[in-house]
């Protein structure tokens, strides 16, 4: 009886794989121009990395690669799992894409890891610092199959943004979750300008998204405003529990990055994801163009500053008018 | 097409190797013992947070997964210590085991990832000396598959022998075990022990095959282990020391194969979770609706 | 019947015990108790509830301490303070139900391995090995049941009777020092507990063993055994041996025990369990 029961489960299974190649084999059919394969991973759902998604998208259409003419593209999002994002990375691998595009580290690390030995390009988006996390050899260089749009920014315009808008600050707090080494290493850096400018720093972290609102409110009462750096946990999916207790507390919070400002902060001074997006969109339109990588250094994203007036008022702010007119993006 | 099925099949044989540590080890705290181990979630990135360290310091990458799995033992006997000699309930040790170590796990590393791209990791090892790249599926499948059939070897001979069989007897009935004059509490620190130092060697294994290693990798191990117990004990329905050590294996490789065709047949992302619970379900049905058709008796269902 | 002090396998001197010292539920389980047992003995002791039959066989086995002053001597050894699992060497038990003397899971060999490392060390030898196999084979053969057929097989398929018979075979194939059978055979249904009481007589009488027996029906007490002890309220009040206990019936029993104890024999449970 158990071995009948064995017998079965293999069936299905077989039948399942059959039902899953399928539709493979309608992409193996002949005839037409030729279509690119181009891969997408993202680590979780959150607007700046999704913007940033959309960024490529749009920059390969402008380019002459639009989907459904001469572009597939297969789109796969790890929600926050990383045991999946190496299960997708493995899967883009053996899909033998002509491009795979990865949006932020871990996504990348797992894509480069499973790309080994073979020749695939791979494009990251959206990762703070690919020398540190073994992607590329220096900033000057591409790897040999690795390039990609890094969202470094400076600190002082981060800091020089707040001091404007409060002059008379001297206790800046920032809450991150200290297991994302992004975050992790922009605070670091923050401890370092901070002082530069008279500031000292009081930090919180917090380990998953919900600790988040906890960590927000140990904040209240031991600093002057808040800095959120680009952490996917407090500033993408936590971000709502933050402006909940600046709101309630009339406390001022700064953020890091367009979607996160977008969501109710006073201000930052931002990477744009949808420019990081277009950027990596730009550099995939190369590759399949036929410009080898190696030619393709990576680049680090400019920063804009960006203010939301409205916002602000709720926190129990008003940006000086000066500030509004100089930010690069204006909120409504 | 054939090669989708081929690569589909050999990604969640490798995985199914080894998630299939995770999965023994968790059958040996919470089956053989019956001793609810939540610490994997822990020592899982130790594990991988110990190789990558050990690796970039330039240690041979056999001895910094050696040395994994036995930092893993350590944690393992922390988790039984704080049970058998404080008197802790067994999941409050483990869950306490597992908060620790997150903080740990981010000084060994001195911070949250440390990347192993640019490192000479086992898969090269193996992979250069089969002639192949470290990223190839061969060289993977070699390396989990001798590490496995290692493990197995060694579990299936260690748990027959005089004090083998009183650990299993242990959390079958811990009180006859006592009268027969076996200091129980050596045991449970025995098999926690082991346990936990499996499950270290797997996330050392994971961590150079996936390029890097992060403090967040073992979120859901105790998930997936657990998942891949019950599976296999569904669907293979073992009987004795080897078969089933087999099972726990198998179980692993089905939950992994299941979540690798959710992730192909491509649903909205999101689903990926729902769609996997689905199938274990209806891998779990099916001999319950067998039987019901049948018109056999169904016994009622275990607790877990 | 020679009995000299060099073949005493027990010795109890002064023991007592008391539960839930000092509070309102205080009760004096045992009360000054003082035994001998000797070599080859087959002791069967009935008494009331809260006589302080469980009470004294834990004592023996070691589940907890008498009170101070006490003493317990087995094989001319002062175990009185070590604790169970260090004087698993000495004694063999069953208890009332078969789940508590054997492993579920475990095959029938797997069981008999462990009951055979009875308060030894343990190694890394394997825990079967062909030798022992055939040891577990023939003893399990003498119980008539065929059960050497199913050395591989769950205990847990086994029946309660079965069970029982197995735990039976566990408790002795160790040789301890001393047997003790706690109403090994209550939970069972009469029939079985009949071929279970039949297999205990025989396995004592075939390995020689000492045993005592604690059990609720009188008539059984009395036809089993070469000894009768009969306890009430923590003490020994009635010792005979076997050419006393051969000619009695229950009600000359309960006679004696009035006149030892004084009072009325009110147990109704045991008078009537004496009827088949």
């Amino acid at each position: 009886m158990r071995k009948k029961g064995l017998l079965v489960l293999v069936a299905g299974l077989c039948l399942v794989l059959i039902l899953t190649a399928l539709p493979f084999m309608a992409g193996c059919a002949p005839g037409g121009a030729e279509v690119y394969k181009v891969c997408i991973t993202q680590i979780a759902t959150h607007p700046d990395l999704d913007s940033n998604r959309q960024g490529i998208i749009d920059a390969m259409a402008e380019k002459g690669f639009v989907e459904g003419e001469n572009v597939e593209y297969i789109v796969r999002n790890a929600e926050g799992d990383m045991t999946t994002a190496a299960s997708i990375a493995d899967y883009f691998v053996s899909l033998k894409p002509d491009v795979i595009n990865a949006i932020t580290t871990p996504s990348a690390q797992t894509v480069v890891a499973s790309a080994e030995g073979t020749d695939i390009p791979v494009v990251f988006s959206s990762v703070t610092d690919p020398v540190t996390a073994g992607l590329v050899p220096s900033w000057e260089a591409a790897a040999p199959n690795v390039t990609g749009v890094s969202d470094w920014f400076e600190m002082p315009p981060q800091v020089e943004l707040i001091k404007e808008v409060l002059p008379d600050i001297t206790v800046l707090g920032t809450a991150y979750n200290a297991g994302e080494v992004n975050a992790a290493v922009q605070a670091q850096i923050l401890n370092e300008v901070a002082p530069q400018y008279g500031l000292t720093v009081v930090e919180a972290t917090a380990a998953s998204t919900a600790d988040v609102y906890a960590a927000g409110m140990s904040l209240v009462g031991r600093c002057d405003a808040v800095w959120i750096p680009t952490c996917n946990t407090v500033g993408g999916v936590g971000i709502e529990s933050i402006i909940k207790v600046g709101e309630e507390n009339q406390l001022p919070i700064f953020g890091s990055a367009v979607g996160m400002i977008g969501t109710g902060l006073v201000g930052g001074a931002s990477v744009d994801y949808y420019w990081i997006g277009k950027a990596a969109g730009y550099m995939t339109a190369r590759i399949l163009s036929g410009e080898s990588i190696a030619d393709i250094p990576p680049i680090k994203s400019a920063v804009s500053t960006v203010v939301y007036p409205a916002a602000a008022e709720r926190m129990g702010v008003t940006i000086p008018q000066a500030v509004i007119d100089k930010a690069d993006i204006v909120i409504e | 097409m054939l090669d989708v099925v081929s690569g589909i099949l050999s990604f969640s044989f490798y995985e199914g190797m080894v998630f299939g540590l995770v999965a023994v080890g968790v059958y040996l705290t919470f089956r053989v013992l019956s001793f609810p181990d939540l610490s994997v979630d822990g020592t899982f990135p130790l594990g991988g947070a110990i190789s990558a360290v050990l690796i970039v310091d330039g240690v041979h990458p056999f001895a910094a997964t050696l040395a994994a799995g036995g930092l893993g033992l350590c944690a393992g006997l922390v988790t039984g210590l704080l049970n058998t000699k404080l008197r802790l309930p067994a999941l409050l040790a483990g869950i306490l085991v597992m908060v620790g170590l997150y903080s740990i796990n981010l000084r060994i590393m001195s911070g949250a990832n440390v990347s192993l791209l640019r490192e000479v990791t086992t898969f090269d090892k193996v992979g250069g000396f089969l002639g192949l790249s470290g990223g190839s599926i061969v060289a993977s499948i070699t390396v989990a598959l001798s590490i496995a059939v290692i493990v197995f070897i060694i579990l299936n001979w260690f748990l027959r022998t005089e004090i083998g069989l009183a650990l299993r007897a242990t959390g079958d009935n811990e009180q006859m075990v006592r009268g027969l004059g076996t200091d129980t509490d050596k045991n449970i620190l025995m098999g926690c022990a082991i346990s936990n130092g499996l499950v270290a060697l797997a996330g050392a294994v994971v961590a150079q095959g996936q390029g890097f290693a992060d403090v967040g990798m073992g979120i859901g191990m105790i998930v997936m282990g657990l998942a891949s117990v019950i599976i296999g004990e569904g669907l293979f329905r073992p009987k004795g020391v080897a078969r089933l050590l087999l099972a726990a294996v198998g179980g692993a490789f089905c939950y992994r194969l299941f979540i690798t065709v959710a992730l192909r047949l491509g649903m909205a992302p999101g689903d990926l979770k729902l769609i996997t619970a689905v199938l274990v379900i209806i891998v779990l049905a099916v001999p319950y609706i067998r039987k019901k058709i049948r018109g056999e008796w169904i016994p009622p269902a275990v607790r877990w | 019947m020679s009995t000299t002090e060099s073949n005493s396998i027990l010795q109890l001197r002064n023991v007592s015990k008391v539960f839930a010292r000092g509070t309102m539920d205080e009760v004096i389980a045992l009360n000054g108790v003082n035994l001998d047992v000797y070599d080859r003995d087959f002791v069967t002791i009935i008494g009331s509830n809260g006589a302080g039959k469980s009470t004294l066989l834990n004592i023996v086995a070691g589940v907890y301490p008498p009170e101070r002053g006490g003493k317990v001597v087995i094989n001319g050894d002062d175990v009185t303070n070590l604790e169970e699992y260090r004087r698993a060497a000495y004694v063999g038990r069953v208890w009332q139900e078969p789940e508590v003397g054997t492993a579920r899971k475990l095959s029938l060999e797997e069981n008999l391995s462990l009951a055979l490392l009875r308060g030894q060390r343990r190694g890394l030898r394997a825990a079967i090995n062909k030798d022992r196999r055939q040891l577990f084979r023939e003893a399990l053969a003498g119980l008539g049941l065929g059960l050497e057929d199913r050395l591989n097989t769950p205990v847990g398929t086994l029946s309660g009777g079965q069970r029982q018979a197995l735990a039976l075979v566990m408790a002795t194939v160790s040789r301890p020092a001393i047997l003790l059978l706690d109403e090994h055979i209550a939970t069972l249904d009469p029939k079985t507990a009949q071929t279970v009481l039949g297999l205990s007589d025989a396995i004592i009488e075939r390995e020689n063993v000492t045993a005592i027996m604690v059990t609720h029906n009188m008539e059984l007490a009395l036809r089993y055994g070469n000894r009768l002890i009969m306890m009430h309220k923590g003490r020994i009040v009635v010792d005979m041996g076997e050419a006393d206990k051969k000619m009695l019936t229950v009600n000359d029993l309960v006679n004696a025990f009035e006149k030892a104890a004084g009072e009325q024999f009110k147990d109704d449970s045991i008078l009537l369990s004496g009827s088949e």
